[in-house]
């Protein structure tokens, strides 16, 4: 580790992996719930189980984007961090606010969490994924700002490279379109409208940036493959990105009120939304094939590489599949959407995060990479995880198919539930692939704490 | 003759093409807006769809079902059930009769207690909700 | 002495006017504007009756006078091109900058067009026609603009000596873009304004 403030990351990855943990515990819990449809009611009923896992979902993997930049900032920008304490004490708040918000979701029904919170004061609460209360959500604001100023005057005050520079721009669009949150019209159109610039723009926008700027990071530390070949590339990447997936957005106001014709820039502009994330496979697999070194952290470069692969396949194919909308009016709404979902973010974002930590926490503990041991363990975490996402999500797909024949489009179409009944066989399947994934999870944990490992050090 | 395909260029295409669809995309937002009053049924909008949005979400309704196709997959979409229930007392009713500790074995709905008014704002904000143009959406009754 | 004739014999052959990037960026255009056009057709043939309506109220004129402008300007973007291959930077500064001229009228015309449409109360949500009509011309009358900025640029560097006769591969490449634009407009025009 080159500067000592880099270690602020450990704290943020730690914290980022246990509630990667609470997540999945959740995800089982809901899985469950979908074939067993009173597992815990009313004490955990599944809209709350469902937030608390999102909500998880995305604060980890803020931990996790705030811990890579806090890792690969001071390194790029050749100086130590701005604010080291300004990191911890963000650190500290963020994890307090998240886990009090969880509580208040799991402990207190979600009306009660609204009188308490007073969201009357600036309503924002009950929307998917911005469950939070206008509290918490102000809450976020604060601490993102105070990241961005101590990545800010990090990378403005030493070397700027590409790398960084990306970095921050996707970083401020984060923070920009999570304003979004706030507006919340009565108009259900504009409503609907301007959410999609807080989800659509974060996941299919400026998210891809920060996944790219931390895959170019790892690539040039692990290939050694020249820095401006790298960096062009990263261009390459996140120029397709924003040309497909800005207009892209239009793939989500097929059916809520907005003008016909968004059927049109829609489904063409997001059509190509996977040719950035097929690039990025190619530019991936071309770097590690062109490496200059051998590195000794073999399983960061496997979590590197199957990061591009599943990104590509969960978001770009699988996103193709049900975008067009003449497909997607059959489509829209259902398991298939689902079985989307979940691989994408765990191949693009998930993914990206625990890349990172492979590669950079080795480095903060002491060493170059972990021994053979914890290496062939974290292999094993990989693909559980990996194969396990996959099968859920192709299970997820078969339950979407069919509910997308008895319930849209048959000449006699079936009930909801009656649908939900005759599909209960794929979530079955899927949530034992859950349960695996859970195991795979464990593993993942225990590659930390492999003792008497011959770790690299030099 | 330069072959190379420099950072320089893929820079400036980042830079361009990231600029000129944004803008794009704010002339069409702007579009989008001005033709919204034709689509959105604002006329619908009083102060019982008003509260009954409210209710919608701090009950956080959309976390089990969907709405207009967005929201959770665990029970049914609710942008046309007051054409499928056939009235809004239907809707109503249902709300009201949920059981307090669920169906057993079945997916199951809260009991969220709400006042008359609520019933009724919940009621008129899914009837609007129904009444905006979703170029046709959903392809059936059934959501 | 063999072997370096035979090099630069191998290097012609194979030679694109431009830099590479830019021919990526082009096929990539022509490949956006490709799908529009197969989406125009295909959606025509679902809607002939309200398309042919749609069309007639169409300025051909307006629409053929642009494909002159633009034929003309590509036309002088090849001038332009030839002078700096003889060395001649002056020549080459006023062959570009009645390009960007001749853009400009293509501009104002269409600009005349919009108002009028506007005027009528036409918009994007009038009907499918009239919807691929206005985001087409618009898309492309963008990349007018954005080929005129490019061309600007390059005059700029020319009349500061920027360009030789062994180094002009900057015009070459705003010339390829400019001609891509003008292709674009060449297929539009009578996909939208004149079959029927």
């Amino acid at each position: 580790m080159k500067y000592q403030s880099q270690s602020v990351a450990k704290l943020y990855f730690i914290a980022a992996i246990g509630l990667f943990v609470g997540q999945i515990l959740f995800g089982v819990i809901m899985g469950l719930q979908y074939v067993m449809g009173d597992f815990l009611f009313p004490y955990i009923p599944f809209n709350v189980a469902r937030m608390v896992h999102t909500n998880l979902l995305i604060v980890w993997l803020l931990f996790g984007f705030m811990g890579a930049s806090y890792y690969l900032v001071p390194e790029e920008a050749e100086r130590e961090l701005y604010a080291p304490w300004l990191a911890k004490l963000m650190f500290w708040i963020f994890l307090f606010a998240g886990a009090a918000t969880i509580l208040g979701y799991l402990l207190v029904p979600y009306a009660e969490l609204a009188k308490l919170t007073m969201n009357d004061l600036l309503p924002t609460m009950g929307r998917e994924f911005l469950e939070q209360p206008t509290i918490t959500k102000i809450g976020i604001v604060i601490v993102v700002l105070a990241f961005l100023f101590n990545i800010g005057m990090t990378v403005l005050t030493g070397r700027k490279t590409v790398v960084t520079i990306v970095l921050l721009t996707g970083l401020t669009g984060l923070a920009v379109f999570f304003l979004f949150a706030f507006y919340n019209p009565v108009n259900i159109v504009l409503d609907k409208y301007f959410w999609w610039w807080v989800v659509h723009l974060w996941v299919e926008g400026v998210w891809e940036l920060i996944m790219g700027a931390i895959l170019a990071f790892v690539l040039i530390k692990i290939t050694g493959v020249d820095r401006e070949v790298i960096e062009k590339w990263l261009y390459i990447i996140i120029a397709l990105t924003l040309i497909s997936g800005i207009i892209g957005t239009g793939h989500h106001y097929f059916w809520i009120g907005a003008p016909g014709y968004w059927q049109w820039f829609g489904s063409i502009f997001s059509a190509l939304e996977p040719i950035p994330f097929f690039v990025m496979t190619l530019f991936a697999f071309n770097v590690v094939n062109k490496r200059r070194r051998e590195h000794p952290n073999k399983v960061a470069t496997l979590w590197a590489l199957g990061t591009a692969v599943m990104a590509f396949l969960g978001a770009g194919v699988w996103g193709f599949l049900h975008t067009l909308a003449p497909v997607n009016y059959y489509t829209h709404g259902t398991q298939i959407t689902a079985a989307h979902g979940h691989m994408a973010f765990y191949g693009a974002y998930v993914m990206i995060v625990l890349t990172i930590i492979s590669y950079s926490m080795p480095i903060m503990r002491g060493r170059v990479a972990n021994g053979p041991k914890a290496q062939v363990l974290e292999m094993w975490s990989f693909w559980l995880m990996t194969v396990s996402m996959v099968f859920i999500t192709l299970f997820l797909t078969g339950a979407g198919i069919l509910q997308v024949y008895l319930q849209r489009y048959s000449d006699t179409p079936l009930g909801f539930m009656v649908v939900q009944d005759k599909i209960e066989l794929f979530y079955w399947m899927r949530e034992i692939a859950g349960l695996i994934f859970l195991i795979g999870l464990i593993v993942y944990i225990m590659s930390f704490f492999v003792k008497h490992d011959d770790e690299v050090t030099a | 003759m330069k072959e190379t395909f420099t950072k320089g260029m893929a820079r400036n295409i980042y830079y361009g093409g990231s600029l000129f669809f944004l803008l794009l995309f704010f002339a069409l937002t702007f579009d989008t807006i001005s033709e919204l009053p034709d689509r959105d049924n604002r006329q619908a909008i009083n102060e019982s769809v008003t509260l009954g949005k409210k209710v919608w979400e701090v009950n956080n309704c959309i976390g089990c079902h969907t709405l207009l196709g967005e929201g959770a997959y665990f029970a049914p979409e609710l942008g046309n059930v007051v054409k499928r229930y056939g009235s809004k007392a239907a809707v109503k009713a249902f709300i009201m009769s949920r059981p307090k500790d669920g169906v057993p074995g079945r997916r199951s709905m809260p009991q969220f207690n709400l006042t008359e008014d609520e019933l009724q704002g919940v009621a008129d904000f899914l009837e609007y909700v129904g009444g905006v143009n979703t170029e046709n959406w959903p392809p059936n009754i059934q959501g | 002495m063999n072997s370096t004739v035979k090099q630069s014999e191998i290097t012609t052959k194979y030679h694109l006017p431009g830099d590479l990037a830019i021919w990526v960026f082009i096929f990539a255009e022509l490949l956006v504007f490709g799908i529009f056009f197969l989406s125009y057709a295909f959606s025509r043939a679902n809607n002939v009756e309200l398309f042919n309506k749609s069309q007639q109220t169409l300025d051909t004129a307006s629409g053929a006078i642009n494909t002159l402008l633009l034929i003309t300007s590509s036309y002088f973007v090849v001038r332009a091109v030839t002078a700096i291959k003889a060395g001649d930077a002056r020549r080459c500064v006023n062959w570009l900058a009645a390009a960007i001229l001749g853009g400009g009228g293509f501009l104002v015309i269409k600009m005349m067009e919009f108002a009028d449409k506007f005027s009528h109360g036409i918009s994007l949500g009038t009907n499918t026609f009239f919807m691929f009509y206005l985001s087409m011309t618009f898309f492309h009358f963008m990349h007018v603009i954005l080929g005129m900025i490019i061309l600007a640029a390059v005059l700029i560097k020319a009349r500061k000596g920027g360009y030789s006769a062994t180094e002009y591969t900057g015009v070459e490449t705003g010339a390829s873009y400019w001609h891509m634009v003008d292709l674009v407009w060449i297929v539009l025009f009578p996909l939208v304004y004149v079959i029927r």
